[in-house]
């Protein structure tokens, strides 16, 4: 004789898990036309989901790119002594927004303007007669920081003059911060729009067999054995619905990288494959397994209460 | 008898044998909504360990909803309803899947699970119960070939006609040897002869010690089978005899 917990766990466990295995396999085949609609619709949702979600990663890797070549440039004043270069130098690198301080010299200022003009200074004696400053060449650790440090470092002893890109920096940093709100605010109204879509799908397709739920209770099955082959059965639905389009996004997103080199389009820095699937995973599937999971069972609740 | 100790509690151990009585309902009353009318008024009645009782009336006089009330689909709005001897009103809900294992029910719309065979049906109600595989494979051909339909094991229920269907509905019922069958309007849908054929099936069920209650407007059968009948007008019991007739002397 079997002993029954009191909240009637224990039959579906003494029939094994065999049982539930069994019962969710023969629920998936006898409702096999409802099932794939409703894994359908959860795999278009997804991919679209998905896709969406690769291009924004990207278009946000490719501002943030953009963003950390923004550098500012200290010229050093022609009469500051080396004791001042020596202490701004210093100073520089103890600064706490600063993440990369480079001295360049006015010889190598003349060595890269004459490689960026080529032939036309032939014959310019560069070391007798230097009209370039020397410079600090410095990358903040938050590239929206630079106009204000510029400012600072306006005033620090021995500063000729500060240059940033002034203008043109606060305008690439309002268009790519609307790019990053655009995108998420898309890719949040597409993910709610994907938790309703698949919810609701997977609540229909439990709707429809609602006759048998409630003739299972009729015959004493208690809820927790009614209940766990339509959980696997949602769970398995929901993991094929995440798992299809993954697969689908590995190779559209291997396709774009070789296309992206193929036509030489160099400014597409993209992200490596691995990484973005990866990153995609680790949405995708739990979203798809808890909506597959947590449909069925809130969709069951009423059914339930006979 | 592990299913009625579930349902009585671990601490209570009853066996139907030692029950007398099966149902009883003591100025049992029921109400749909807040200010609807009384399905059921002020009903007293009990039924013995064995009996076979009709519940007639006609539509709306409350037959249905006293089956209901003994299956615990509905709770009474006032008065008691003890069922096995204890007050279902007060079950909690997580002991109701016991007291159901207990009572086998017959529809008037069979409720069987369209696309499981006759013989998964049958098999449905006893794997809820948590019985072997092998007491199922022993059972589930005896439960059918007792109703008739041993041929029919394999048949999916919608390639059965409504008789077999009813008679599927019937082992199903008996699967678990439930000690009482309640069965809604189980000739409703059927006709005369197929009709007889299920009620005799149930008396056959009857003369074995099974409890049976019948709610009907079969006036031909409780005018021929001479049992218990309890008699319903607008939620009251107007008439209730032993070896009754439909409509009463």
């Amino acid at each position: 004789m079997s002993v029954t917990s009191k909240r009637g766990f224990t039959p579906v466990f003494s029939s094994g898990i065999f049982y539930i295995i069994g019962e969710t396999l023969k629920g998936l085949y006898r409702n096999r036309w409802m099932c794939l609609t409703s894994t359908g619709v959860v795999v278009v949702t997804l991919l679209m989901l998905g896709l969406f979600m690769l291009i924004n990663m990207n278009v946000g890797h490719i501002t943030e790119t953009v963003k950390e070549q923004v550098e500012i440039v200290v010229y050093i004043d022609e009469y500051a002594s080396q004791a001042t270069v020596d202490d701004l130098k210093q100073r520089l690198q103890a600064h706490s927004g600063l993440r990369e301080v480079r001295y360049v010299s006015s010889t190598e200022h003349m060595d890269r303007l004459q490689k960026q003009l080529g032939g036309m200074l032939e014959g310019y004696d560069s070391m007798e007669d230097n009209p370039l400053l020397a410079s600090f060449e410095l990358r903040t650790n938050v590239p929206e920081d630079v106009p204000s440090i510029a400012l600072e470092l306006e005033t620090y002893p021995g500063v000729a003059t500060v240059f940033y890109g002034q203008g043109y920096v606060e305008d690439l940093f309002a268009v790519t911060g609307v790019i990053q709100i655009v995108g998420l605010s898309l890719m949040v109204g597409l993910a709610i729009t994907a938790v309703f879509l698949i919810s609701h799908t997977i609540k229909l397709t439990v709707m429809m067999r609602k006759r048998e739920i409630t003739i299972m209770k009729y015959v004493g099955a208690t809820n927790w054995f009614i209940r766990w082959p339509f959980l696997l059965e949602g769970l398995l639905m929901g993991f094929t619905g995440a798992a299809l389009p993954l697969v689908a996004l590995y190779f559209i997103y291997e396709y774009a990288i070789e296309w992206a080199a193929v036509n030489n389009l160099l400014f597409l820095t993209l992200l490596p494959l691995q990484v973005v699937i990866y990153e995609v995973a680790k949405y995708l599937v739990p979203l798809g397994t808890g909506l597959g999971i947590l449909g069925s069972s809130f969709s069951m609740g009423r059914f339930l209460k006979v | 008898m592990l299913y009625l100790k579930r349902f009585f509690g671990s601490c209570c151990r009853v066996r139907t044998e030692r029950l007398g009585c099966m149902v009883e309902a003591k100025n049992l009353s029921m109400k749909y909504g807040r200010g609807g009318q009384y399905a059921l008024d002020d009903v007293s009645f009990f039924i013995d360990r064995g009996e076979f009782v009709f519940f007639v009336g006609s539509s709306g006089a409350g037959k249905s909803t006293l089956l209901k009330l003994i299956i615990r689909e509905l709770r009474p709005t006032d008065g008691v309803l003890k069922v096995f001897g204890r007050n279902v009103g007060r079950l909690p809900r997580h002991r109701l899947p016991y007291l159901r294992r207990n009572i086998g029910m017959v529809f008037q719309d069979f409720r069987l699970m369209d696309e499981r065979s006759a013989a998964e049906n049958v098999a449905f109600a006893m794997m809820v119960t948590g019985a072997s595989r092998r007491e199922i494979r022993r059972r589930v051909p005896h439960v059918l070939g007792l109703v008739g339909l041993q041929d029919k094991a394999k048949s999916r229920i919608c390639d059965l006609s409504g008789g077999e269907q009813q008679r599927v509905g019937v082992a199903r019922a008996i699967a678990n040897r439930p000690a009482m069958i309640v069965a809604d309007e189980p000739t409703g849908n059927l006709d005369p002869g197929t009709s007889l054929d299920i009620m005799n099936l149930l008396r056959s069920i009857n003369l074995r010690g099974t409890t049976v209650l019948v709610a009907t407007h079969n006036r031909e059968i409780v005018d021929l089978f001479k049992k218990r009948v309890i008699y319903l007008e607008n939620g009251k019991v107007v008439r209730d005899e032993q070896k009754g007739i439909y409509t009463g002397v």
